[in-house]
C-alpha cells in the first residue's frame, strides 16, 4: 500500500513539476507548483515526518506561491511569442542535462545507497516537540542568527523601497 | 528527553565565548534605536558611533585578548574556537571599520538613508565572524545567508542608480545560485554521512568532525564526492574563482564604492576561511580534491589577470585583478594541505591585501565623479599633481597589490609561493608567475595615469574649473591611508610581530 501511495505522489509531483516549466500561461504555472508542493509534502507523510510536511503545506503552498501570484498578477505578465533558443544554449542545456543524468546514474548505483539498515535513528525534525527542543538548545545560536538574518532582510526591504526623501529646501 | 539533558546540550552555549559578534550585534541594534532617540540635528553622529564602537571593540580584542578567550568547540560543536578564528576576526573587524569610513564619505552628500548602511554592515561583519569559526553545516549556512542578504542590500544601496540596481539583482540571483549548489551538496554529504548501514556514520552528521570521521571510513563514496564537488563550487562561487566569476565585474562597477570594497575584502577573506575549514574535513578525499582546486586556482590567476588587461574601468580591473588574488590565495590553500604553515602564509597575505585594498579604496572614495560606477582610468589623470598624498597612497597601495619588493603584497606573495614550493607545487607556480608578470603591466598602466602626463585632445580651450580630488579628504580620511599606506610599507620590513601573532597565536 505504502509502495502504491510512494509512485502515485511521485509520478503526480514529476508530472506536476514538467507542466510548471512547459506551460506558457505563468498563472498556471504557479497553479501546478501547488499541485507540486502538495504531493511533496505527502511523500512527507509517508516519510513519517509530520512536522515538515506541515511546514510544506504552509511555508510553500500557502506563503510563496501566494507571493508568485501577487508578483505575476501585479507584472500582468502575458504569455510571449516562443523565443528560438540559440545553439549554444540549446548545446549548454544538453550538456547539463547530460551531467546531471550521470550524476544521478552514479549515486543511484552506489554503494551508500543500496547500504540499507533496519534500525533508523529517530530524526529529531519528525515531532514538532522534539524539534523545538533541538532549536531551542541545540541549534539555539543558528536560530539567534536567523533572527538577524529576517531583521537584515527586513531593513533591506525598507531601504531599497521607502519613498526617497525630497531634498529639504533651504529657505 | 529529559530535562538534565536539555541542561547538559545548554551548558556548552558560552556565549561569553563570541563576546564580539554579540558586540556587534547590539550596537548594530543600537544605532537603529538611536536614529529613533536622537534629534534630526545629531544624527550624523550615528555613524561616528558606529566606527568609535568598532574601533574600541577592535582595541579591546588587539590588547586585551589577542589570542582569544576561548578554545574549543562551543555551542554543542556549531563553533570551533581557534586562534586562527581570532585571525579572522580581527580581520574582519578592520575591514568594516574600514567600510563604515567609507560609506560615511561616499554617503555624505546622498539623499538616501544612512544609519541603515552602517547597520547592515555591522550585522554582515557579526556573520562573517561566525562563518568563519563554523564547525557545524547549519552554523555554516545560516551565518553565509546573513551575510548574504545583506549583501544583496548594500550592493543595490545607491537604488537612484540605474547599475547600482542591475549589480544588486545579479548579484542576488548569482548569490541565490550559488546557495543552492551549495545547500544541494551539504545535503548530499548529509545523506551519505547519516546512513546507518555505512561505517563511521553519526545522527549529527553535519558535525565537521563526524563527517571527517564518516569521510575517512568511506573515501571513495560517490554520493560524497559529489557533495564535496558542489560544496566546493558554492564556496568557489563566494570568492570569484573560475568557473564562478562571471559576476564579479558588473557587481563590482554597480555597487557603491564602499560595498566594492567590502566584497571583495571581507567577502572573499570569509570564502577562504570557508574553504580552509571546509579542506580540512574534505582531507580523506585529498586525492579527489587536490587535482580540483589545483585547476581552479591555475585558470582564476590566469583568467583574472588577462580579463583585467583591457579594462579600463577602475572598478572592474579591481574586480578581475582581485579574481587573481583569489587565485594566489588558492594556491596557499592547496599547499596549506600538505605544509602547516601555509595557514599563516594565507593569513598574512589576507592582511596585506586589506591594507593595499584600503589604500586604493580610500583613493577612490576621494576622486571626483557624479558617477562613481563610470569611474575609469582617465579619471585619475595627473592625480599626483593634483593632490600628491593621494597620488602616495594610490602608488603604494597599487604597488603592493602587485607585489614590488619592498612592501607588504610582496612578502605575501613570496610566502605564498615558498609554501607551494614546499608542497611541491611546481606547475602552479609557474602559472603563478606568469600571473604577477601580466598584472604588473595592469597596475602600472593605472599608475601611469596618475603619475605622468598623458597628451590629451582639448576642444574646448576654455579652462574649465575641474574638481579637485581629496576635497572630501577630512582629518580621518587622512589618518586612515596614512595608517594603511606606513601598515603596507612596515609589514613589508618587519613581518615578525604580525606573523608570530598570526602563527603562534
Amino acid at each position: 500500500m505504502t509502495d502504491f501511495f510512494f509512485y502515485l505522489f511521485s509520478t503526480i509531483a514529476l508530472a506536476s513539476a514538467a507542466a510548471v516549466v512547459l506551460s506558457r500561461n505563468t498563472v498556471n504555472a504557479a497553479m501546478f507548483l501547488i499541485v507540486c508542493f502538495l504531493s511533496m509534502a505527502s511523500l512527507f507523510v509517508l516519510l513519517e515526518a509530520y512536522f515538515l510536511a506541515v511546514i510544506q503545506v504552509l511555508v510553500y503552498a500557502g506563503a510563496v506561491v501566494v507571493l508568485f501570484l501577487f508578483i505575476i498578477m501585479l507584472l500582468d505578465v502575458r504569455e510571449d511569442a516562443k523565443r528560438k533558443l540559440s545553439p549554444f544554449t540549446a548545446g549548454a542545456g544538453l550538456v547539463g542535462f547530460a551531467i546531471l543524468v550521470m550524476g544521478i546514474i552514479a549515486v543511484v548505483s552506489s554503494d551508500s545507497i543500496k547500504a540499507t539498515s533496519e534500525v533508523l535513528p529517530e530524526p529529531s525534525g519528525a515531532s514538532l516537540k522534539a524539534f523545538g527542543n533541538e532549536l531551542f538548545t541545540t541549534y539555539l545560536l543558528p536560530m539567534q542568527v536567523t533572527g538577524f538574518l529576517l531583521l537584515v532582510a527586513m531593513i533591506g526591504v525598507i531601504v531599497l523601497s521607502k519613498k526617497l526623501q525630497e531634498p529639504e529646501e533651504q529657505s | 528527553m529529559p530535562v538534565d539533558t536539555l541542561q547538559q546540550i545548554a551548558e556548552t552555549n558560552s556565549w561569553g565565548s563570541i563576546y564580539p559578534e554579540l558586540i556587534l550585534g547590539i550596537l548594530a541594534l543600537a544605532l537603529l534605536a538611536l536614529e529613533v532617540v536622537l534629534p534630526k540635528f545629531a544624527h550624523g553622529l550615528i555613524p561616528r558611533i558606529a566606527i568609535i564602537g568598532q574601533l574600541v571593540l577592535l582595541g579591546y580584542i588587539l590588547f586585551v585578548d589577542p589570542t582569544g578567550c576561548c578554545s574549543g568547540e562551543a555551542f554543542g560543536g556549531m563553533l570551533l574556537l581557534s586562534p586562527a578564528g581570532q585571525a579572522f576576526r580581527v580581520f574582519f573587524l578592520a575591514s568594516s571599520i574600514f567600510v563604515s569610513y567609507l560609506g560615511m564619505v561616499s554617503l555624505a552628500n546622498k539623499q538616501l538613508p544612512r544609519i541603515e548602511f552602517f547597520h547592515i554592515t555591522l550585522v554582515i561583519t557579526g556573520a562573517l565572524m561566525l562563518l568563519a569559526q563554523a564547525n557545524h553545516f547549519v552554523m555554516l549556512f545560516v551565518a553565509l545567508e546573513t551575510a548574504t542578504v545583506g549583501f544583496y542590500v548594500l550592493v543595490s544601496y545607491f537604488r537612484n542608480n540605474v547599475l547600482s540596481l542591475e549589480a544588486g539583482l545579479k548579484y542576488l540571483i548569482m548569490g541565490a545560485l550559488s546557495s543552492s549548489i551549495l545547500l544541494f551538496g551539504i545535503v548530499l554529504l548529509y545523506g551519505a554521512a547519516s546512513n546507518p548501514a555505512l561505517a563511521g556514520s553519526s545522527v549529527d552528521s553535519l558535525n565537521f568532525a563526524n563527517l571527517k570521521v564518516f569521510l575517512q571510513a568511506n573515501p571513495t563514496d560517490v554520493m560524497a564526492l559529489m557533495g564535496m564537488l558542489l560544496v566546493i563550487s558554492g564556496v568557489a562561487f563566494k570568492i570569484g574563482a573560475f568557473p564562478f566569476q562571471i559576476w564579479i565585474p558588473d557587481v563590482y562597477q554597480g555597487a557603491p564604492v564602499p560595498t566594492t570594497a567590502f566584497l571583495s575584502i571581507a567577502s572573499k577573506a570569509a570564502g577562504f576561511a570557508m574553504l580552509i575549514s571546509l579542506v580540512n574535513v574534505f582531507e580523506p578525499l585529498t586525492d579527489w580534491l587536490t587535482p580540483l582546486l589545483v585547476g581552479i586556482a591555475a585558470l582564476t590567476i590566469l583568467f583574472g589577470n588577462f580579463g583585467a588587461l583591457t579594462q579600463r574601468n577602475v572598478k572592474r580591473l579591481i574586480g578581475l585583478s582581485g579574481v587573481s588574488h583569489a587565485g594566489f590565495l588558492l594556491i596557499g590553500v592547496v599547499a596549506s594541505m600538505s605544509v602547516e604553515w601555509a595557514l599563516t602564509a594565507i593569513l598574512f597575505y589576507l592582511f596585506a591585501y586589506l591594507l593595499a585594498s584600503a589604500a586604493v579604496f580610500g583613493v577612490m572614495v576621494h576622486m571626483p565623479k557624479e558617477d562613481e560606477a563610470e569611474l575609469s582610468l582617465d579619471d585619475f589623470a595627473d592625480l599626483s599633481k593634483k593632490n600628491g598624498f593621494l597620488g602616495l597612497a594610490l602608488a603604494i597601495g597599487i604597488g603592493s597589490l602587485a607585489g614590488i619588493p619592498p612592501l607588504a603584497g610582496f612578502i605575501g606573495k613570496l610566502l605564498i609561493f615558498v609554501a607551494a614550493f614546499e608542497a611541491e607545487l611546481y606547475g602552479l607556480l609557474a602559472v603563478a608567475v606568469i600571473g604577477v608578470v601580466v598584472s604588473i603591466y595592469y597596475y602600472f598602466g593605472w599608475l601611469k595615469y596618475a603619475f605622468f602626463e598623458i597628451w590629451k585632445f582639448n576642444d574646448d580651450e576654455e579652462d574649465r574649473e575641474e574638481p579637485v580630488p581629496g576635497a572630501s579628504l577630512g582629518l580621518f580620511g587622512k589618518l586612515t591611508l596614512l595608517l594603511a599606506i606606513i601598515g603596507t610599507a612596515l609589514l613589508g620590513f618587519y613581518q615578525s610581530p604580525l606573523g608570530n601573532w598570526l602563527a603562534g597565536s
